[in-house]
């Protein structure tokens, strides 16, 4: 019993609060199409948010996550500016965030500088470059039409930014829980120095983590930026905690106290409900915060006394 | 008498750590406690410092009948302790580490400086005149810690013994001889002190009686005066000699594993050795000697600048763990929970870390498959007869012998050539180790060079064919066939300070 509540309770919340919802709002929040909706909302925060499960499987943080976003943002629109076609400036934007990812994690697994304060400063660097590559200014005009259409529309019935979630989700699940790298990443985070006397090369591997945690940033800054026709060199900025929040929610789903894929999409989607859900029935945004801070820390506070229980 | 313990006894487990243990310490006098390893002196200190409830016995002090409750009781009853890993704020200078975990000395609601200085001074004018007291203990050499530890633990209530856990351990002579000085003034206050030492010449010295502890039992005691250095180790090693005739070396196999000119301990020394296929090679020294760190630079997981290691040929980078591996090593770490087991993750996984590809469902495709998984656990389970019910259940579920066979486990299904054991049955019980045992000879039977270091003498003369003694940062024995006793063992391992004494 108890088993079954560790592994299924977050689930069950998350169905609990859609229920609560849709018995308080049947006809707004409960309807097909919102919740639909929520789906293509909950989006960009999952997407930061699987790539935080990935750094989190080998046992690290990365707080240069919200300055990514907002880099991708802004760099995408600049090379636009320049006139890069929309294809190329997308790549660029990945491989710059490539390498701003491993810079994070060759420094960290190198010369085992603490994840917390090598990310925080790989962030206000980019951060700094933003700034430059925008002046400081929101940027709009110049964006391709054709590049927005991935970021708004429907396909197959589902929001666009919805099968994004659905693509990444499966390639991160993948990664995670079905090919090797994902037993090295996860051997990492559970014991670094067993890992690597059995023989598993810890640089390479967080640097990977690292890598993948970037790169999906920054896509979540293009697909942002591809969403409202501009960018804005704060736009990642409400990303970074609600990620992590939803990450420590999802540890408390499916296993014991670790990162993964299906728990962080669980996470996210609480998150986005509440949101959503406290929107349509008119609740504030400030009370609105304070509701999702308690809801995670209950959580987590549910799941230290299941596991002294057990 | 200050304090006298009488037949103390104590268990963890299945484990006898203490079987009858007396000690008898008088005030004013220092006295040498000795035993080999795991002889059970820490646990009779721990008894003394109320962390350990002794299962029978009698402890008196002043000749009345006490039992001592907690740390703070110790510490009420003047009894301070030195431990071997030093415990002092880097950046606090000596006055200021003195005082933590003390009454500070106060002037309204503040810490009145000046007075802590001034208490700092006077004990350090008697116990180590040349101690710089405002510096941070960061910047002192671990001598120096040493004679701070010693000034801490006379602060406050009065102290009326003090014990010294190996505190000549990591010092230089220089600063052993001035340590010896501090706790012979220490002995004049009146204070009892407890001297644990490896060092038989610093026992010999400084100590007025000498204890010495065998498998939890006291096997002599007396005045240091009334013994010499052979008798001593004739105490602690205990057995008779010749009892046991070690594995015959396998004369006509080639060199495995050739190891030359390698660092090794503290002191700038070079190790070098030779292991042949099927060999178990023994390593036998005191805590300290410096052993897991040499095993650590064999297997790779710490880098070194000079000399060179190959195995079969083939020379192994340093600092490469996955050399090893690719020319078919194995490493059984020293410490199974923290750097053994991946305890997050399940047991299929902890077997199959090290060689992942033999898990998964096309030989082409790095996909992890569950089915191989379990079938690779169900493999090892039935070689190295594994006591445990799912495949995928978390490794702490299993008792300890069978975690250990994990990590043997772990390197199961290809040919090793070598395997480097690093106390490989620590906290596993009589059965579990005779089938570790077992493990471990069929791999050397397979023609794997097997590299050992155990604190377990019994553990090193049931498996090696040739044992190497390492003291004081050099090689002072290498023994096998009818000179592997546990006497000459022993006599090798106390041969600290033998090398600067000109005779030797």
């Amino acid at each position: 019993m108890t088993g079954f509540v560790r592994r299924f309770g977050t689930l069950a919340a998350l169905i609990a609060i859609i229920i609560a919802f849709s018995i308080a709002s049947p006809d707004a929040f409960g309807s097909p199409s919102n919740l639909i909706n929520i789906t293509q909302q909950m989006t960009l925060l999952a997407i930061v948010a699987i790539g935080a499960t990935v750094v989190m499987a080998v046992g690290e943080f990365d707080l240069s996550t919200a300055s990514i976003v907002s880099f991708g943002g802004i760099l995408v629109v600049f090379l636009f500016k320049a006139g890069v076609p929309a294809p190329l400036a997308c790549l660029a934007v990945l491989a710059a965030a490539a390498v701003f990812g491993a810079v994070s994690g060759f420094v960290v697994s190198r010369f085992e500088v603490l994840s917390f304060i090598a990310t925080l400063a790989v962030g206000t660097i980019i951060g700094g470059i933003t700034f430059w590559l925008c002046e400081g200014a929101t940027l709009f005009g110049d964006i391709p039409g054709g590049f927005r259409d991935i970021g708004r529309g429907t396909m197959l019935g589902l929001p666009t930014l919805t099968w994004w979630l659905i693509g990444v989700a499966a390639c991160a699940w993948i990664i995670l829980d079905k090919v090797e790298i994902g037993r090295r990443l996860y051997a990492i985070g559970g014991n670094r120095e067993a890992a690597r006397l059995a023989g598993v090369r810890i640089v390479p591997n967080t640097m990977f983590a690292f890598i993948v945690s970037a790169v999906l940033s920054a896509l979540v800054g293009i697909l942002l930026t591809a969403r409202i026709g501009s960018a804005n060199p704060t736009g990642g900025g409400g990303y970074l905690l609600s990620a992590y929040a939803a990450v420590f929610l999802g540890m408390t789903a499916f296993r014991e106290g670790e990162a993964n894929v299906p728990g962080t999409l669980v996470g996210a989607a609480i998150i986005a409900v509440i949101g959503n859900g406290l929107t349509i029935l008119g609740v504030s945004t400030f009370l609105q915060d304070i509701i999702t801070g308690t809801i995670i820390l209950a959580a987590v506070l549910v799941r230290r006394a299941g596991k002294q229980g057990a | 008498m200050l304090l006298s313990i009488k037949a103390l006894e104590k268990r963890y487990g299945g484990a006898r750590a203490l079987g009858g243990a007396n000690i008898e310490v008088a005030a004013g006098s220092v006295h040498g406690l000795l035993g080999e390893n795991g002889a059970g002196k820490s646990t009779l200190i721990k008894t003394l410092s109320g962390l350990v409830t002794p299962d029978a016995g009698e402890i008196l002090i002043d000749g009345k009948p006490a039992s001592i409750e907690s740390v703070r009781h110790a510490e009420e009853l003047g009894f301070r302790f030195i431990h071997q890993e030093l415990s002092l704020v880097p950046h606090f200078t000596a006055v200021e580490n003195a005082f933590v975990g003390r009454a500070y000395p106060k002037r309204g609601p503040f810490i009145d400086r000046a007075a802590m200085a001034r208490a700092i001074a006077e004990t350090a004018r008697d116990i180590a005149p040349d101690l710089p007291l405002d510096v941070p203990a960061a910047r002192l050499t671990t001598g120096q810690k040493q004679l701070v530890e010693i000034i801490r633990a006379l602060i406050g209530e009065p102290a009326r013994l003090v014990v010294m856990d190996e505190p000549t351990a990591s010092l230089s002579d220089g600063e052993a001889r001035r340590l010896h000085k501090a706790v012979r003034r220490l002995a004049e206050r009146g204070v009892a002190v407890i001297f644990i030492s490896h060092r038989l010449d610093e026992v010999m010295e400084i100590c007025d009686r000498y204890t010495v502890l065998r498998n939890g039992v006291t096997a002599g005691a007396g005045d240091v005066s009334d013994i010499d250095r052979p008798g001593l180790v004739r105490l602690m090693s205990g057995r008779e000699e010749a009892e046991l005739i070690a594995r015959p070396t396998p004369a006509r196999s080639p060199v495995a594993l050739k190891v030359s000119d390698l660092p090794f301990g503290d002191h700038g020394s070079r190790i070098s050795f030779e292991i042949k296929a099927g060999e178990i090679l023994g390593l036998y020294g005191l805590v300290g000697a410096g052993r897991s760190s040499l095993m650590k630079i064999v297997w790779g997981a710490t880098s070194h600048r000079e000399g060179t290691i190959t195995l079969e040929g083939r020379a192994l980078r340093p600092g490469h763990i996955g050399d090893r591996i690719a020319a078919g090593g194995a490493y059984v770490p020293e410490d199974r929970r923290h750097e053994g087991l991946i305890v997050s993750r399940t047991i299929a996984e902890n077997l199959a870390i090290a060689n992942l590809k033999a898990v998964r469902v096309a030989p082409s495709l790095p996909w992890v498959g569950l089915a191989a998984l379990r079938r690779r656990a169900e493999e090892v389970k039935a070689a190295l007869s594994v006591k445990m019910g799912s495949a995928f259940a978390k490794p702490l579920t299993l008792s300890g012998g069978n975690q250990q066979k994990l990590l043997f486990g772990r390197w199961f299904g290809r040919p090793i050539r070598l395997l480097i054991l690093d106390e490989p049955t620590r906290g596993v019980d009589v059965g579990a180790k005779a089938e570790i045992h077992a493990v471990a000879r069929r791999f050397a039977d397979e023609g794997a060079a097997v590299l050992m270091t155990t604190s377990d003498m019994d553990e090193l003369l049931a498996l090696a064919n040739r044992v190497l003694v390492l003291a004081g940062g050099e090689i002072t024995a290498e023994l096998s066939g009818s000179s592997l006793t546990p006497a000459r063992i022993i006599d090798a391992a106390f041969q600290h300070q033998s090398r600067k004494d000109p005779a030797a």
